[in-house]
């Protein structure tokens, strides 16, 4: 009987593929074994049924390609249906089998084809790159990154470059001494720019008379740096050349002068210890002195900027003022303020006589090399800054206002600093005490220890002595 | 155009205000190393991958006379963290939306 059965089902399933042979089939059915003819009823509902089975199952095929828009996994998801259509006719076929065979068989549910669950396959184990795509974008972005730095490199080295070689000729007829990266003891001209980074170059020239040296920083933006290159996209800004002359005490007078344009010295005012000292005036606009309006100056005194602006000086401000961004002439100079933390410092900040230009680049960041032959009248204007100021005196008055300013200046320093400074000297009379009392106590001869006991005695006495002369002094004057 | 003047050689950059010197190159070491150290710990890939960003930007913003074993250091460290996270984990990142 099992046999037979089996025999069946696959006549069964033969009839159901070839639709067109159904016909035939039926008829060989009738021509069959008696054993075959008592299943020649049952043959046709189960053949409808699987007739049936095809179309619905091709149906609910049909969505899940639909919904499917990865096409790779297409191919698995029709893989898997067909064999599941498989199984499930296979067992459909069995169980309206089983209902027909065995009496008292509960039926199945056979609603196979509603609860068709299509698993997903992990995004880690189909193959397809398309899954991965942050980590492309990531790897892309660290690519352009790279390009970026790259090229932005290059442009800052061609820039850098071709500064250096419009500028060599005027640097090496006026500077025994150009280039000089401070690596060997003695003075060596290299000749060449001192990369500090990607985007500063530096120039050390020096061995000229009336001045000690000048360092030359060309201060371009990050151009190698993306994050720098987008945020220049919001805010433009300009490369920068810093030139900074440092002068030997003889050849500049005691003076403090700036001019640029009106934003850097608000700036400037604010910060330069110099500047908010000496030039406490707010910055006069340019024009009163025959440059442009767009320039403003902080001066010490008047007779210093009509000493500083002759004629030839106001040529070169008024042909160049969009490349000037500030000029500062200073015996004081000693940079910007310094936020101390414990109060204030015990001693004035050193200064050095030095000349400060600082210039942008035209091109505001979209500089090409061609531009830096522009700057080069520049340079012939710190040239002429530093003989001019050779020359340049101030008379008695100017002198004498000069002096009282930084005694000034100096006096205020030292009153700020009162409190701080006497807690110094106590601190060090207690050490030198401490110091004298072990001396006293490390003496092994007991002679001369007695002997510097009684020195030391009589030197404080001498001290209560004067101290109390000195009150007795004051109150007479009070009284 | 007088030579008779003296010659020095130049002044050690470190005379320079070491305040005044930009901050970037060592805030995005630190950023770099502590973004490693979370992804690496907590198994969290877009940790790793910004590590990687920050060693690069600290890298290009970086002085010449900066050491460079620091920022290979750095820069091994955000490596190993991509690819340890990986390794763990070999499912694609997801985005946040």
């Amino acid at each position: 009987a099992v046999v037979k059965y089996l025999l069946c089902v696959v006549r069964l399933q033969h009839a159901g593929r070839y639709n067109d042979d159904f016909d035939d089939g039926e008829d060989i059915a009738e021509f069959d074994d008696n054993d075959f003819a008592e299943f020649e009823d049952v043959s046709e509902d189960p053949a409808v049924d699987v007739e049936k089975e095809p179309p619905p199952r091709a149906a609910p095929s049909s969505t899940p390609i639909e919904d499917e828009e990865d096409e790779a996994t297409v191919e698995n998801e029709d893989g898997q249906d067909e064999f599941e259509d498989a199984d499930a006719q296979d067992q459909d076929m069995y169980s309206k089998y089983d209902n027909e065979e065995f009496e008292g068989h509960e039926k199945t549910n056979p609603s196979f084809k509603d609860t068709l669950i299509y698993r997903e396959v992990p995004a880690h184990l189909q193959n397809s790159w398309e899954s991965y795509y942050m980590e492309i974008l990531m790897v892309t972005g660290l690519l352009a990154y790279i390009m970026n730095y790259i090229i932005g490199k290059n442009k800052n080295s061609r820039l850098a470059q071709a500064w250096f070689n419009s500028h060599r000729e005027l640097l090496e007829s006026n500077f025994a001494l150009v280039g000089d990266d401070g690596t060997s003891k003695e003075a060596t001209s290299t000749g060449k720019l001192n990369q500090e980074n990607e985007h500063i170059y530096n120039l050390w020239c020096s061995g000229r008379v009336c001045c000690e040296g000048m360092l030359i920083q060309l201060k371009f933006l990050k151009r190698q740096d993306l994050l720098n290159v987008l945020a220049r996209m919001m805010r433009p800004v300009c490369d920068q050349v810093q030139v900074k002359v440092t002068l030997n005490d003889e050849d500049m007078d005691t003076f403090v002068f700036a001019v640029g344009s009106r934003k850097a010295m608000a700036r400037l005012q604010k910060e330069m210890q110099d500047l908010s000292e000496f030039c406490g005036d707010k910055p006069k606009s340019g024009a009163k002195y025959g440059i442009p309006e767009s320039l403003s100056i902080l001066s010490e005194m008047g007779e210093v900027t009509d000493g500083v602006m002759d004629s030839k000086m106001v040529h070169y401000l008024t042909s160049h003022a969009d490349k000037i961004e500030s000029i500062h002439f200073s015996d004081q100079f000693s940079g910007p303020k310094v936020m101390q933390e414990e109060g204030q410092p015990l001693k004035l900040p050193e200064t050095k006589k030095t000349l400060l230009f600082t210039f942008n680049v035209p091109g505001m960041g979209n500089t090409s090399p061609k531009d830096m032959d522009s700057l080069l009248p520049l340079m012939n204007m710190v040239i002429y800054s530093i003989d001019k100021l050779k020359k340049l005196r101030l008379n008695r008055e100017g002198k004498q206002k000069a002096d009282r300013n930084r005694a000034r200046v100096e006096e205020n320093f030292l009153k700020q600093t009162h409190a701080q400074r006497q807690e110094a000297a106590q601190t060090r009379r207690e050490e030198k005490k401490r110091a004298e009392k072990e001396r006293i106590m490390n003496e092994e001869d007991p002679d001369r220890q007695r002997r510097l006991e009684e020195a030391a005695q009589r030197r404080e006495q001498k001290k209560l002595e004067k101290k109390q002369m000195k009150m007795k002094q004051i109150k007479v004057k009070a009284m | 155009m007088d030579l008779s003047a003296k010659i020095i050689y130049k002044p050690p950059n470190t005379e320079t205000n070491p305040t005044l010197e930009d901050p970037t190159p060592d805030y995005m070491n630190l950023l770099g190393m502590i973004f490693s150290m979370c992804g690496l710990m907590l198994k969290l890939k877009w940790c790793a991958w910004i590590a990687v960003y920050c060693s690069f930007i600290s890298f290009a913003n970086s002085r010449s006379s900066e050491d460079t074993k620091q920022m290979m250091s750095s820069f091994m460290l955000s490596i190993s963290a991509v690819v340890m996270s990986y390794l763990q984990n070999p499912q694609p990142m997801s985005p946040p939306w």
